[in-house]
């Protein structure tokens, strides 16, 4: 069936199997595979992207649920030149990267986030990110790397 | 059966229908319904079907419905049945009216899933774990079921059968729920336990709201359990034991001792039920002293000083 998308800014049209989750056409059709595969049942977050700016688990989400909607995933918050964006620096500084899997659905699980709270409390980023497992960090870096951000480093 | 990249399992004509109005979704179901499985946020229904639980010939995807998506706060509180759990979680007219909802919802899944999962699906996946639908009880909730020829209204109560099994015709669609809010001296909660804090599936769910007269004797008491049975339920027999109380500690103790004879828990990879039937007596007493800290607290609902 045919699926019409943005994703990161860019139209997309293809066909797609009718039952095909948003995970499997990001990555497989159109080869964007920073966001990762983890558990497959909505649970790790490792799949997170935002469509129309919410976070949800793409590899539960329908691909055709999503027709005509706006999708954002790891991959658009690098600018095109290639540099970072100031989370994804934040994340490196603060050592917030160590195996780098569930990075990108970090990532964008707090980009949403970030826009709706610009300001928040080191409880409610642990509270924000519930949704997305890490097995490396024990989340402490994550949250130094987004305080950090919210305090205007490393710009 | 799921391999990464393979898509999801099923058969050749595999249908997706993208429901654009109410009318569409209900001919569809009127005209193949047992063939269509009701797809809104899908944080259920999509795991089922990758899991391979379920194999529905066609998906009928609901989430454009804007008839389904309204609130209205009037003498009963009626939830479109696509209202989010995220709605619930931050909606203030909500949380006042509802805070037992509002506090069951913040419990289910991370954010991912508050985003997408709805009231009514969490109602119609009907599991014994559900953790709305304990706080739907005790809001006296009834739930709104269309097909193409009628409409009917009934219970919460009614509606779960069983695990995964509802009252719902497989021609109907839960378009809405209504509740009534919280009365005038009255608090509400939901306790749930759990191994740890997020992402966690109940172990017990336990909601509670009481209301009180102006001495701070129970008038009304309504508990209801998720986890405990093949359904969430009523624990009327607690109930009963407790109205007309000042929940003093034999009246308390008493009703949770009723609790557990209500409940019906069994073992499972989350805890025996051994351990369950010992948790309700501690969480109901947790709970109504909650439920009337909330009721007495100055500034709250009743405005009632302590």
């Amino acid at each position: 069936m045919h699926l019409e998308l943005s994703v990161n800014d860019r139209a997309v049209h293809l066909d797609v199997d009718p039952h095909a989750t948003l995970l499997d056409v990001l990555r497989r059709d159109l080869r964007l595979t920073g966001t990762k595969r983890g558990c497959d049942e909505g649970e790790c977050g490792a799949c997170t992207v935002l469509v129309d700016g919410l976070a949800v688990d793409s590899c539960v989400m329908a691909a055709l649920a999503v027709n005509g909607c706006a999708v954002e995933t790891v991959e658009g918050l690098a600018q095109p030149g290639g540099d970072l964006d100031r989370l994804q620096r934040a994340f490196v500084e603060a050592g917030a990267v160590q195996c780098g899997f569930c990075t990108p659905g970090l990532l964008m699980t707090l980009t949403a986030y970030l826009r709706e709270t610009p300001a928040p409390k080191p409880d409610e980023v642990r509270a924000a990110i519930a949704g997305n497992i890490c097995r490396c960090t024990g989340y402490v870096q994550i949250v130094d790397a987004v305080l950090a951000t919210i305090a205007g480093e490393p710009d | 059966m799921t391999r990464p990249g393979s898509g999801l399992p099923g058969t050749v004509g595999r249908r997706f229908v993208d429901a654009c109005s109410l009318g569409e979704a209900l001919e569809a179901l009127r005209d193949g319904g047992d063939e269509l499985t009701v797809l809104a946020g899908g944080t259920d229904i999509m795991v089922q079907y990758l899991r391979g639980d379920i194999r529905p010939a066609g998906l009928l995807h609901i989430r454009r419905l804007a008839d389904l998506r309204d609130q209205a706060f009037e003498q009963r509180t009626r939830l479109g049945a696509l209202t989010t759990h995220w709605q619930l979680v931050t909606d203030s007219r909500l949380r006042r009216r509802h805070p037992a909802l509002a506090e069951a919802a913040a419990t289910v899944g991370g954010r991912q899933t508050q985003n997408v999962g709805t009231v009514g699906g969490n109602l119609v996946n009907a599991s014994p774990a559900a953790d709305l639908v304990p706080a739907m009880l005790v809001g006296d909730g009834t739930v709104t079921l269309a097909s193409a020829s009628a409409t009917r209204e009934m219970p919460v109560a009614d509606f779960v059968l069983g695990r995964r099994r509802t009252a719902r015709r497989p021609d109907e669609l839960v378009v809405g729920l209504s509740f009534a809010p919280l009365p005038e001296r009255a608090g509400e909660t939901y306790l749930k336990v759990g191994r740890r804090h997020a992402m966690e599936v109940a172990i017990v769910g336990l909601a509670a709201r009481l209301a009180f007269d102006r001495d701070g004797q129970v008038v009304d008491a309504r508990i209801g359990l998720a986890s405990v049975g093949p359904r969430p339920l009523r624990a009327e027999d607690a109930e009963a034991r407790l109205v007309g109380s000042h929940l003093d500690a034999a009246s308390v103790r008493e009703a949770g001792e009723l609790l557990t004879r209500t409940s019906l828990p069994i073992d499972d990879a989350r805890a025996t039920a051994a351990y369950r039937r010992r948790l309700l007596p501690a969480l109901l007493a947790r709970a109504v002293g909650t439920c009337r800290e909330r009721a007495l607290q100055p500034g709250g609902p009743t405005q009632h000083a302590p």
